[in-house]
C-alpha cells in the first residue's frame, strides 16, 4: 500500500471533510439541547442541581494546555526540530489523557451527588454529550499516537499530516469549550 | 358523480375516488387534490408526448442523423427556463396559495367554545384503543360526570367538534378518512383538530401512525347523529356516568383540564 | 491539476488480497454489488410476504410459509408483519440501494471516468466495505434473536422505538447496525469527494465530468454532511434504550423524566430528506449520460443539468418538515416547509426538460440500458409529480401515512433507482466483466419489470387516495376499504409478476458471466474515459494517465473525420 505522491490537498480535504462530518453530529446534539432547554419552563429542571463547576473548569484548563502543546508541535515541525516536536507531542498526549481522567472523575462526582444517567433529561444531556465527546477524544488520541509514529524526517507530507492532526485536536477542543459553556456554565 | 357520492358502486370508477365526503371542509382538500392532479396530469402528458413521441420519431430507423447541439444556445436556455417557470407558477405557487388560505382561514381557525356552539371532546390514544371524553352537564373535563367511551365517537351533525388529543404511550394518529383530516397524538403533548360533519351515519376512524403489533386493529367507530338523537344519547350517557363512574377507576381518570 | 499520485498499490497475487481484502476500487465495487444484490433479494422477498398478507389475510404463504412461520400455520403473524415492513424499508434503503448505486457504481465508475488509477484512499475504501459488511451481519442477527427484529417502521419513531414500545434487543441492534453503516458511508463519502476534487485527469474540468460522476459526487457531499445527523439520532436512541437516558421518552411510562419524541422526527428527517436525494442522484446522473449516449448526441443542457442537480442537493436540506405536517409544528414552520418544498420543482423541471431535449432529434438505439433510462424518465416523472400532492400541507393532512405516500416514494425511490441501477448494470457489465449480457433477455427483463411495476405503485396511489392507511396488517376490517380489495389484489399480483421477472435478470447475469460474448473495449461506442481501455481494465486502469481534451458527450458531430460518430474525451474537440 503506497502513499507516495499523495498530495497535500488530498490530506487537507479528507481531514476537513471528517471534521465537518463530526461537527454535524455535534451540531445535531446541540440543536436538540437548544430545543429541550427552550421548551423547559425552568433550567435545570425542577429539583435538579447544577453540576459543580470545579471539575469541568479543570478539564477545560487541562485541555487548553494540551492544545497549546499541540500548537508547539506544529511550530517545531515547521522548523524541522523533530525531537522538540516529539517532546511537545508527549505533553499534548499527557494532558489529553489528563482531560480524559478528569472526565471520569466528573462522572463519578455526578453519580455520588445523585445525578445518575437515568435521572431525567438534564442528566441525559450532560452524560450523553460528554460521553460522545470522550469517544471522539479517543479517536483524537489515536490520531496523536499515529502522529508520534510518523514524526520522522523521512515521512512525506509531514507538515500537512501534522497540521491535520492538530486541526482535529483543536476541533475537539472547540467542541469541549462549547459544551463547557452551554452545559456547565450557563 | 352523484352515484359515487351516494356510495353506489360505479364499477372501476370506484377505485379512483376517495372515501365518502361528509364534512364541511373535506371539499377544500378534495378540490385542491383534483386541481393538483389536473395540473400534474397535464404536464405528465407533455412529458409522455415527448418521451413516447421522440422515441418514435427519432428512432435510429427513422432519423439517421442526430442533431448535434449542446442545448446551451440562448433559445434552448429560454425554453428550458420557461418550462421550469411554467411548472412553478402554474402548479406550485397556486397550490401553495390555496393550501395556505385553507390553513389560515379554515383548518387553523379553531372555534372558540366560549363564543359559539362547539362540542369539545378530549381524545386519548393508547396501544390499541381510542378513548373519547365528553364533559358532562357541568361542562368541565376531569369531573365525575364525564362521559368516557372507548372506540366509540358520537357527534351531532352540523355542529363544530373541537378535539384536544394526546397519547398515553407511543405516537398514534387520529385519522377520519371521510373528513379527510388526521392529526398525530403525541405522548406528553396536546394536539388539536376541529371539524364539522354534514351527514348522519356510521364511519371509520383509524390510527395512522405505526404504533405496534395491533396498530391495524385500532379502529374506532364514528357515529354521526342528528342533533336530537345526539342530545338524547348525551343525556342518557351522562346519567349513567354520574351513577356508575367510579372515581377510583384508572381507566376513567385520564382526562385533563381543558386549556385553549 | 492539483493531483494525487500515479503509483498505486501493487497488483495482488494471493486469493485473499485479490478477492477479499482488496485495495482495488474495481474489486471493492463488485463486493458492494454482490452485497447489494443479496440484500435486494432479501428485501424483495420481504415485500412479497407483505403483499401476500395484504391481499390474502389469514391465508398461509405458499411454498415457504410453513418453513418460515411454522408457529402460525404458514400465515404471517401480525408482529412478524411489522418486522417485515420495518426491515424491508431498512434493507432496501441502506443495504440494497446504497451499496449498489453508491458503493458499487460509485467505486467502479468514479476513478475510471475521471482517468484515475484508483480512489484517493484505497485502504479507507476497503474499510468502508468491511464496515458495511459488519453492519449487515448485525442487522441479520437481529432477525433471528428471540424477540425478533426492530418492528417500528424503518423510520423508527419514538416512543415506539424506545423500550416503551419495543422491548427486546432487535431495535437496539437496528440502531447499532445503522450507526456502523453510517461510519461506512462517511468513509466512502470522504473518499469520493476527495477523489473527484483531486484525481481528475489533466484537462478534465468539473463540467467535463460525466453526469454520472456529478450525481455520485453530490451524493457523497450530502452523505458526508447528513449521515452524522442520523448517527446522532440513533446514538441518543441507543442511550435511551440501554442507559436509561430520557431523550425521547414521554407520556405515562416516562417515569424517570421526559424528553421529546418529536425531536427524533426532526433529527431523522433532517437526515432523511437529503437521504432520498442521496439515493436518487446517482441514478439521475447515469440516466443523463445514457440518454445522450444512446441518442447519439450531446446531453442537452449538460451544464444546466449539473447545476440543477446541485441546487436540488442544496434545497433538499431545507424541506424536511414536509414529513411532519401532521405533528402540528408551528404555523410558521409548516408554511415555510411547504413553500420551500415547492421550489424543488424548478430544478427538477429543468433537468426533465433537458432529458427530453437530449432524445429530441436524436438517432435513438433502444438497447437495454436505454430502455431502462427511458423507463426512469417515465416513473420519476410520475412519482415526482405526486410529490406535489404531498408537499402541500392540506392535501397531506389526508394523504400522510396512507398508501399514496408509499406509492409516491416507491415510484421515485424504488422504481427510478431500480430502473436506473439496472440501466447501469447492463451498461457497465461489459466493462466490469469483459462479457456482454444477452440483449434479448435484457429486453424481456425490462418489460417484465416496467409493466408490473406500474401496476404495483399506481395501484398504491389509488388505494392511498381511497383512504387506506399504511403499515397495517389487515386493511379489510375497515368497511370503507373493502371496495379496494380488487386493487390490492392487482398490486400483489403485479408484485409477484415483477418478482418473477427478476429471475430473468439473475439468469442472464450468471449466464453472461460464465459464457457471455466477449466484450471489446468500447461495445457501446461512447467517448468517456473508461471505454478507452480494455474490458475488463487492467489492475492499474490506465497505462498512461489520459489527457482530456473534450467533454463526455461528444456524439453526433457531423464534422468528424474518423469514421466514428463520437469522439473520445482524449481527442481534440472538432469544431462543428
Amino acid at each position: 500500500m503506497s502513499t507516495r505522491g499523495r498530495s497535500e490537498l488530498q490530506i487537507n480535504l479528507a481531514t476537513n471533510i471528517v471534521i465537518i462530518s463530526m461537527a454535524m453530529l455535534f451540531a445535531t446534539l446541540f440543536m436538540g439541547y437548544a430545543i429541550y432547554r427552550s421548551s423547559a419552563p425552568v433550567w435545570p429542571p425542577m429539583g435538579v442541581q447544577r453540576v459543580s463547576l470545579l471539575l469541568p473548569s479543570l478539564s477545560t484548563v487541562v485541555l487548553f494546555i494540551s492544545s497549546f502543546f499541540c500548537y508547539q508541535v506544529s511550530v517545531s515541525t515547521k522548523k524541522n526540530e523533530l525531537s522538540k516536536g516529539h517532546k511537545y507531542l508527549n505533553l499534548t498526549i499527557l494532558f489529553g489523557l489528563g482531560f480524559m481522567v478528569l472526565q471520569g472523575l466528573l462522572w463519578n462526582q455526578m453519580k455520588s451527588s445523585g445525578l445518575f444517567v437515568s435521572s431525567g433529561i438534564f442528566a441525559s444531556i450532560t452524560y450523553a454529550f460528554t460521553w460522545i465527546h470522550f469517544a471522539h477524544m479517543v479517536a483524537g488520541l489515536v490520531a496523536l499516537l499515529y502522529l508520534k509514529k510518523i514524526l520522522k524526517p523521512e515521512t512525506t507530507n509531514l507538515m500537512t499530516k501534522t497540521t491535520s492532526v492538530e486541526n482535529f485536536w483543536y476541533f475537539l477542543e472547540i467542541v469541549w469549550i462549547i459544551m463547557f459553556i452551554t452545559l456547565f456554565v450557563f | 358523480m352523484n352515484l359515487l357520492k351516494m356510495g353506489v358502486s360505479a364499477g372501476w370508477l370506484d377505485y379512483f375516488r376517495p372515501p365518502e365526503n361528509i364534512s364541511t371542509t373535506a371539499h377544500l382538500i378534495d378540490d385542491l387534490f383534483n386541481y393538483t392532479t389536473l395540473m400534474v396530469t397535464f404536464y405528465f402528458i407533455l412529458v409522455c408526448i415527448g418521451l413516447f413521441g421522440f422515441s418514435y420519431l427519432y428512432s435510429r430507423k427513422r432519423n439517421k442523423t442526430p442533431y448535434y447541439t449542446y442545448g446551451n444556445k440562448k433559445k434552448h436556455l429560454i425554453v428550458t427556463a420557461f418550462i421550469g417557470a411554467a411548472v412553478f407558477l402554474s402548479i406550485d405557487l397556486n397550490i401553495t396559495r390555496i393550501a395556505n388560505n385553507d390553513l389560515v382561514n379554515t383548518f387553523w381557525k379553531f372555534p372558540d367554545h366560549k363564543n359559539e356552539k362547539v362540542l369539545r371532546v378530549e381524545v386519548m390514544a393508547q396501544q390499541w384503543m381510542w378513548s373519547f371524553r365528553y364533559t358532562g352537564p357541568d361542562n368541565e373535563f376531569g369531573t365525575a360526570d364525564d362521559i368516557v367511551t372507548n372506540n366509540d365517537l358520537r357527534v351531532p351533525v352540523n355542529t363544530k367538534v373541537l378535539f384536544h388529543l394526546t397519547a398515553k404511550d407511543v405516537i398514534h394518529s387520529f385519522f377520519v378518512p371521510s373528513v379527510r383530516l388526521k392529526v398525530d397524538t403525541i405522548p406528553g403533548r396536546i394536539t388539536r383538530v376541529w371539524w364539522e360533519v354534514t351527514k348522519p351515519g356510521k364511519y371509520d376512524i383509524a390510527c395512522a401512525e405505526m404504533c405496534g403489533t395491533h396498530h391495524y386493529l385500532m379502529k374506532a367507530g364514528l357515529t354521526v347523529y342528528t342533533e336530537e338523537d345526539f342530545n338524547k344519547w348525551l343525556a342518557s350517557s351522562s346519567l349513567i356516568a354520574a351513577n356508575t363512574n367510579d372515581p377510583q377507576d384508572a381507566n376513567l381518570a385520564w382526562g385533563w383540564k381543558w386549556e385553549e | 491539476m492539483s493531483g494525487g499520485y500515479n503509483e498505486i498499490h501493487p497488483e495482488p497475487t494471493t486469493f485473499w488480497s485479490k478477492y477479499i481484502f482488496s485495495f482495488d476500487h474495481k474489486v471493492i465495487a463488485k463486493q458492494f454489488l454482490w452485497y447489494g444484490i443479496f440484500f435486494l433479494g432479501v428485501g424483495g422477498l420481504m415485500a412479497l410476504l407483505i403483499r401476500w398478507t395484504l391481499a390474502n389475510p389469514g391465508v398461509p404463504v405458499p411454498i415457504i410459509g410453513n418453513l418460515l412461520f411454522s408457529g402460525s400455520g404458514g400465515v404471517v403473524p401480525p408482529d412478524t408483519y411489522a418486522m417485515l415492513f420495518t426491515m424491508h424499508g431498512t434493507i432496501m434503503i441502506f443495504y440494497a440501494i446504497t451499496p449498489i448505486l453508491i458503493g458499487a457504481f460509485g467505486n467502479y465508475c468514479i476513478p475510471l471516468m475521471i482517468g484515475a488509477r484508483d480512489m484517493a484512499f484505497p485502504l479507507l475504501n476497503m474499510l468502508s466495505f468491511w464496515f458495511a459488511f459488519l453492519s449487515g451481519v448485525v442487522l441479520l442477527i437481529s432477525l433471528i434473536i428471540p424477540q425478533g427484529a426492530a418492528a417500528g417502521g424503518w423510520t423508527s419513531y419514538p416512543t415506539l422505538s424506545t423500550l416503551i414500545g419495543s422491548p427486546g434487543a432487535g431495535q437496539t441492534l437496528w440502531c447499532l447496525a445503522i450507526f456502523i453503516f453510517g461510519i461506512s458511508s462517511t468513509m466512502g463519502a470522504v473518499n469520493y469527494v476527495t477523489t473527484v476534487i483531486t484525481l481528475r485527469a489533466p484537462g478534465m474540468g468539473y463540467f467535463d465530468m460525466p453526469l454520472t460522476v456529478w450525481g455520485l459526487w453530490l451524493t457523497a457531499i450530502l452523505n458526508a454532511i447528513f449521515v452524522p445527523v442520523l448517527g446522532a439520532g440513533v446514538i441518543l436512541l441507543i442511550l435511551d434504550r440501554v442507559f436509561g437516558t430520557t431523550f425521547f421518552l414521554a407520556g405515562a411510562s416516562a417515569t424517570s423524566g421526559s424528553g421529546d419524541p418529536v425531536l427524533f422526527q426532526h433529527v431523522f428527517w433532517i437526515f432523511g430528506h437529503p437521504e432520498v436525494y442521496i439515493l436518487i442522484l446517482p441514478a439521475w446522473g447515469i440516466v443523463s449520460d445514457l440518454l445522450s449516449f444512446f441518442s447519439r448526441k450531446p446531453a442537452f443542457g449538460a451544464k444546466a443539468t449539473a447545476l440543477s442537480m446541485t441546487s436540488i442537493s442544496v434545497l433538499s436540506t431545507v424541506v424536511y418538515g414536509h414529513h411532519m405536517f401532521t405533528t402540528q409544528m408551528s404555523p410558521l414552520l409548516t408554511q415555510s416547509f411547504m413553500t420551500l418544498t415547492m421550489t424543488i420543482s424548478i430544478p427538477s423541471a429543468i433537468f426533465f426538460a433537458n432529458w427530453l431535449g437530449t432524445i429530441w432529434k436524436g438517432s435513438i438505439r433502444f438497447d437495454s440500458p436505454m430502455l431502462f433510462s427511458l423507463g426512469v424518465v417515465f416513473v420519476f416523472g410520475l412519482g415526482g409529480l405526486t410529490g406535489l400532492h404531498l408537499g402541500t400541507t392540506t392535501t397531506d393532512l389526508f394523504l400522510h401515512d396512507t398508501y399514496f405516500v408509499v406509492g409516491h416514494f416507491h415510484y421515485t425511490m424504488a422504481a427510478s433507482v431500480l430502473l436506473g441501477g439496472f440501466a447501469g448494470i447492463y451498461f457497465w457489465f461489459p466493462k466490469m466483466f469483459g462479457r456482454m449480457m444477452n440483449e434479448g433477455l435484457a429486453k424481456v427483463h425490462f418489460w417484465g419489470t416496467m409493466i408490473p411495476l406500474n401496476g404495483i405503485f399506481f395501484g398504491m396511489l389509488l388505494v392511498g387516495y381511497g383512504g387506506m392507511h399504511r403499515r397495517i396488517y389487515n386493511p379489510f376490517i375497515y368497511e370503507s376499504l373493502q371496495r379496494l380489495i380488487p386493487v390490492n389484489n392487482l398490486i400483489t399480483t403485479s408484485a409477484i409478476l415483477m418478482g418473477a421477472f427478476q429471475l430473468v435478470f439473475v439468469y442472464n447475469f450468471i449466464k453472461s458471466l460464465m459464457s457471455g460474448e466477449k466484450a471489446v473495449n468500447n461495445p457501446w461506442e461512447v467517448g468517456t474515459l473508461e471505454w478507452t481501455i480494455p474490458s475488463p481494465p487492467p489492475h492499474h486502469n490506465y497505462d498512461i494517465i489520459p489527457v482530456v481534451k473534450c467533454g463526455p458527450h461528444e456524439l453526433g458531430n457531423p464534422n468528424l473525420k474518423t469514421g466514428r460518430d463520437f469522439q473520445y474525451q482524449t481527442e481534440e474537440l472538432v469544431e462543428a
